[in-house]
């Protein structure tokens, strides 16, 4: 069954910040939100996590950085019972077993608290708790700008392997067009407070109608290398 | 010419930085990369002076490097300036304190040059946006032309399209004044890019330094090959069949 939120929209101080949308997304499906800073991406995400919440879909968000996600003066271990009891799961060491493993944090102590742990290996322990109730749509913001290259490389290698798997849907917000290009088959392009381009990767990558498609395919590489 | 000889660094008792060399000729810009740790902001720090070296040495022209008045471009745009001066205030900071004439043809060339209206520096650092910030960050470094400027991830507060002009421009102000760059930065990408050569450091110490070409055709450490991959992988650069 596909994913669907019609008529999302939001207003800060009296000024409309994202105009009436709606977000249809196939099971195992990957869409990119792309735009620049203050287009609008990441409310369009909260408001996707909200409304589908509030109608019961499974939907888990992943913030850009741990430290959104994660109480310095908690074990790591409190956090993941915390997310299990949350979300109404007795506690299961088989299933943060298979989580860990599949993320590759199984050397990481729980008894430690978040800043005992690398910053790679805390965004990749806030992956595993999102995909502890098995959602159906995954929404992440920014998910490698906090991480090192290398790591953040290996981050979303580990993720989609795991995704593919079991048909979770992926939301990638991110400003980085080059990024997207490589990770999903659909995306939608922000601007203002609207979606203004919504199509396969490879047509908007190819052919960019809108002004701010047309910006972010010209910027979307540093270099271009012959390999 | 920066001449870094040597140098150490020992906080407590670990080593930040362990027998680092490197030289930086004017109008040429050298990147080093790698991950957070791997002490990229304490070279910047023994630089400029601010972090005290245990061993080795940090010359300008074989004078000490304060003497050249190197300048600084922080990575965090806003955070930057005093929020309750205006940015001219600010960006007049290094003339001021240098005792220098005011020189306004110049400011408005540099000005133009940054792609800045004048009247943004009118304003307060939280009244523009952090890409005009970053670009008034690097006006208040070129002020005073200095011959070595020192960037510290200059673009990683900025987005993807704003990323690509401020690099654009950095590279354009650096051909007009001829100052030599120093950038630290994660995004191999933008190294690869726009520096001649490339320094990769991990764990304090330097595990390869090459020109920018050949690191990017055939990095000789395994590290590198590691950051050029995830470069790849990541679509920061791009393979054309």
């Amino acid at each position: 069954m596909n994913i669907q939120a019609n008529g999302l929209c939001a207003e800060r101080s009296g000024r409309i910040i994202l105009h009436p949308t709606d977000v249809n997304l196939k099971p195992g499906e990957r869409v990119g939100l792309v735009g620049a800073s203050g287009s609008g991406k990441s409310t369009l995400g909260h408001e996707l996590v909200d409304g589908l919440r509030a109608r019961g879909t499974r939907v888990a968000h992943v913030p850009q950085s741990p430290d959104e996600a994660l109480d310095p003066l908690r074990t790591m271990a409190f956090h993941w019972r915390e997310t299990e009891h949350a979300l109404g799961h007795a506690p299961d060491t088989v299933r943060r077993d298979v989580l860990f493993h599949a993320l590759q944090i199984e050397g990481g102590d729980l008894r430690k608290r978040p800043w005992g742990w690398s910053r790679g290996m805390q965004q990749r322990f806030v992956i595993a708790m999102a995909l502890i109730g098995t959602p159906e749509l995954l929404v992440m913001d920014e998910p490698t700008s906090a991480l090192d290259p290398v790591v953040a490389a290996g981050t979303m290698d580990l993720l989609e392997a795991y995704l593919k798997k079991r048909q979770t849907a992926l939301l990638l917000i991110t400003h980085d067009l080059g990024l997207a290009a490589r990770r999903v088959s659909r995306l939608m392009v922000m601007d203002a407070g609207r979606v203004v381009e919504d199509a396969p990767t490879a047509r908007i990558l190819s052919a960019p109608v809108t002004p701010a498609a047309k910006a972010l395919c010209a910027h979307r590489n540093w270099l271009e290398l012959p390999c | 010419m920066l001449t870094v000889a040597n140098i150490s660094v020992r906080r407590g008792a670990a080593v930040t930085l362990r027998d680092l060399s490197l030289s930086l000729a004017p109008g040429r810009t050298l990147a080093v990369v790698g991950e957070s740790g791997a002490g990229k902001s304490t070279l910047i720090g023994a630089i400029l002076g601010l972090v005290r070296c245990s061993a080795g040495q940090v010359d300008w022209n074989a004078a000490p490097v304060s003497k050249c008045r190197p300048a600084l471009v922080m990575q965090e745009p806003r955070a930057a300036f005093n929020p309750r001066l205006s940015l001219r205030r600010s960006v007049m900071e290094p003339v001021l304190a240098q005792k220098l004439a005011m020189d306004s043809d110049r400011l408005e060339r540099l000005c133009r040059g940054l792609e800045l209206q004048p009247d943004l520096l009118d304003r307060r650092p939280d009244q523009v946006s952090i890409g005009q910030a970053q670009r008034i960050g690097i006006l208040r470094a070129l002020i005073a032309a200095p011959p070595l400027v020192l960037f510290d991830e200059p673009l990683s507060a900025l987005d993807a399209v704003t990323q690509k002009h401020t690099a654009r421009l950095i590279a354009d102000m650096q051909r007009q004044e001829g100052f030599a760059a120093l950038i630290v930065t994660h995004d191999l990408g933008y190294a690869a890019a726009y520096a001649d050569e490339i320094a990769v450091l991990r764990a304090g110490k330097i595990e390869e330094y090459a020109a920018t070409q050949a690191f990017v055709d055939a990095p000789q450490s395994e590290y590198g090959r590691k950051l050029r991959g995830a470069a790849f992988a990541l679509g920061a650069l791009e393979r054309v069949a």
